[in-house]
């Protein structure tokens, strides 16, 4: 398990992490959300040591996490770069050595991730090379060719197509079924809704939500129902209660409202109004509860986020 | 993973990289074979100045050629006097050039010899058979032509104008390597920040130890270069005659290789360092501007002034002056105008130095080489690095 405890950084007067705590379990992937400047980065850096935290600490397996933990790591930044004029096969051994392995290992490990991401053939072209794809390919081989306990990875959904999108999908699930830690940070929710058991939704600084999605959705105090009657003119929906039209297409109606809301009195109404050819009820998608949770954060009294 | 294991693969692959690059392969033989082609120039230059090639129609006597090779010998030139049968063969062989001018001896005895050649007469030539031909004559005469004897009040070393050259050119070699080396590693430090893989490289090494790994790697790159160069460069000198090389030429050349390692770790830090303030070359010049003024500073203090005055009050100062040190020391050394303790002295203040510039620049590197937006200011670098 990897612990985030208490993290807390300033950049002068920024505020990048404020106190900022949450732990991410292995064999399951975690989805790292946050608006920009929220303090993904950040906190993913001060993991690597790459930024040292005013106060609050990492751990992994209940340790604290020191240089010879790190080595297990594996990591993609957000800003992804690798040497340009350096042959990919000995760029991929040359990280998998200062992770610890032997020479022989690294480029016996190397061979084998190129093999796998399909890009067997380009072990001695130079990365400048390759296309953007298969670039991103190699960062990602970078990250995984130690076979590290722990994966954590700043975008990675980013800029990629289709294929590279299903490719890095198949990769992180088997990791994680291996047993490994994945920790990965996006902006595609619905991907991560889809693919990730457990999320951390980070805003300012603070985590302001955290667990598994189900139970998130669960906890939630609020529900979709979402509506289609033909022939009536829209006004059953008054007097449903507390609600909120969240979109309205036709004569199908979005309406965001309480958990606790009385359904068989609700079908009545819209049964009265017309023919009901849809009623469903379901608590909101993962995009709505980000959305819920960032707003509900206070701001941080001192500074802004970039 | 030790850090020392860290260190070495930063160097090794600096090493591997850059040592198989066309650049450096190019710049190697290219520097090689200038050196090796100026030095047979020089050579060439050198022997035709100074040899005298004289014909003699007829047998010519002994007392002549002595006298010739004495007169010449004073300019450390060589002289060769060819027999010639007659006038013909004389005029050919000037045709030829396989001699500078043909002494014609007179019809008779009483009857002034006649000097000849091929179209403009050389003044050295005509000198020369002309004091060698009166040096005869007053000899016959009886007249004493025993020269006075040359003394110097300070006694003149035979290596002297040797150990200038070495000197010289010692220090040339030294200041271009220290220079075009620490350039390097200005530009690799760039080079990983501007494509963002110095993220990567430092999930796992300390910034401190890729900084010293790269100044290692780049360095034995450096030092391969100037052995090779300074090895060929005194090979070929040997070789062509040019420069009997001094007693002190192996001193000369370990204190060169020494004083390299020592002023390439210097200034190759230093621009490491303040190279990781900026976040594209064309900064990276800019902010290391000082550095270079430095070095070039340190550079001209050495051939102006301390070749001039190898033991003066400035040249014993700059030996204890750590940027400087690199350059002025070799060049006292090779004059042989440095007392083994200020070179002892000098090496310890550098390396005390190169010390601190590792711990305060390993803490800017810390703090500078992640920040990837625009040019960061030194004070900034130190307080973001904790």
């Amino acid at each position: 398990m990897l612990e985030v405890r208490d993290l807390t950084k300033r950049y002068g007067s920024v505020v990048a992490l404020d106190g900022a705590s949450f732990s991410a379990p292995t064999g399951r992937l975690v989805g790292f959300l946050g608006p920009n400047g929220a303090g993904k980065t950040t906190t993913m850096r001060c993991i690597f040591g790459l930024a040292t935290p005013d106060r609050g600490e990492t751990r992994w397996r209940g340790r604290p996490i020191d240089q010879p933990a790190r080595l297990r790591f594996g990591y993609m930044p957000e800003q992804r770069g690798l040497y340009p004029r350096m042959k990919v096969g000995e760029q991929l051994a040359y990280f998998a050595q200062h992770h610890g392995l032997s020479g022989r290992d690294a480029r016996a490990a190397a061979a084998r991730w190129l093999e796998r991401l399909g890009l067997g053939d380009r072990s001695a072209a130079k990365l400048e090379e390759l296309s953007h794809g298969n670039q991103q390919r190699v960062q990602l081989a970078v990250a995984l060719v130690h076979e590290p306990e722990l994966l954590v990875l700043d975008e990675p959904f980013s800029g990629l197509d289709p294929l590279g999108t299903a490719t890095m999908i198949e990769v992180l699930r088997e990791r994680a079924a291996a047993g490994v830690g994945v920790v990965f940070s996006s902006h595609q929710l619905d991907l991560v809704e889809n693919i990730c058991e457990n999320v951390v939704i980070i805003a300012k600084g603070r985590i302001v939500a955290e667990g598994e999605i189900d139970q998130l959705k669960r906890s939630s105090g609020r529900r979709h129902l979402d509506v289609e009657v033909t022939g009536g003119d829209g006004a059953w929906i008054e007097g449903l209660g507390d609600n909120r039209v969240l979109e309205r297409r036709g004569d199908r109606v979005r309406l965001l409202v309480e958990d606790t809301i009385d359904l068989p009195a609700a079908l009545a109404r819209a049964s009265a109004a017309g023919t009901v050819r849809r009623f469903s009820f379901e608590p909101p998608a993962l995009s709505e509860l980000f959305m819920e949770a960032i707003r509900e954060d206070e701001p941080v009294t001192e500074g802004t986020a970039r | 993973m030790s850090r020392l294991r860290a260190i070495w693969l930063v160097a090794r692959r600096e090493l591997l990289e850059r040592g198989r690059s066309k650049g450096f392969l190019a710049g190697l033989v290219l520097t090689e074979i200038l050196v090796v082609v100026s030095m047979l120039l020089q050579a060439s230059l050198a022997s035709g100045e100074n040899a005298i090639r004289v014909g003699y129609v007829g047998e010519p006597p002994a007392s002549f050629v002595s006298a010739l090779r004495a007169v010449a010998g004073r300019d450390d030139g060589t002289t060769e006097v060819v027999a010639l049968p007659d006038r013909a063969t004389a005029e050919q062989a000037l045709e030829q050039d396989r001699v500078d001018g043909v002494l014609l001896p007179g019809a008779t005895p009483d009857q002034p010899p006649t000097l000849l050649f091929q179209e403009q007469p050389d003044s050295r030539v005509v000198g020369a058979v002309t004091e060698a031909v009166f040096a005869i004559r007053l000899s016959e005469a009886g007249v004493d032509l025993t020269p006075p004897a040359v003394e110097s009040v300070v006694p003149v070393d035979e290596g002297d104008s040797a150990a200038f050259v070495v000197a010289n050119v010692g220090v040339i070699f030294l200041f271009i390597s220290i220079f075009s080396f620490g350039y390097w590693v200005l530009s690799g430090v760039v080079e990983e920040k501007q494509s963002r893989v110095v993220e990567v490289v430092l999930a796992t090494v300390r910034p401190r130890d890729l900084l010293m790994g790269k100044v290692f790697g780049i360095g034995i790159l450096g030092l391969v270069q100037l052995v090779v160069l300074l090895g060929t460069g005194l090979v070929a000198a040997t070789a062509v005659g040019r420069l009997e090389l001094p007693p002190t030429t192996f001193p000369t050349v370990a204190m060169l290789l020494l004083w390299f390692v020592l002023g390439y770790v210097l200034y190759s830090t230093l621009f490491g360092v303040l190279g990781a303030l900026a976040s594209r070359m064309e900064e990276a010049s800019n902010v290391t501007t000082p550095v270079s003024f430095l070095a070039m500073g340190a550079y001209f203090l050495s051939i102006f002034v301390v070749l001039n005055d190898p033991d003066g009050l400035v040249a014993r100062i700059a030996s204890l002056v750590p940027p400087a040190a690199p350059m002025v020391v070799p060049m006292r050394a090779a004059l042989g105008a440095i007392e083994p303790w200020e070179v002892a002295l000098s090496v310890a203040v550098t390396v005390a130095f190169i010390y601190g510039l590792f711990v305060i620049g390993g803490r800017v590197y810390t703090g500078a080489v992640l920040q990837t937006r625009g040019r960061m200011r030194l004070r900034d670098a130190w307080r973001a690095a904790r």
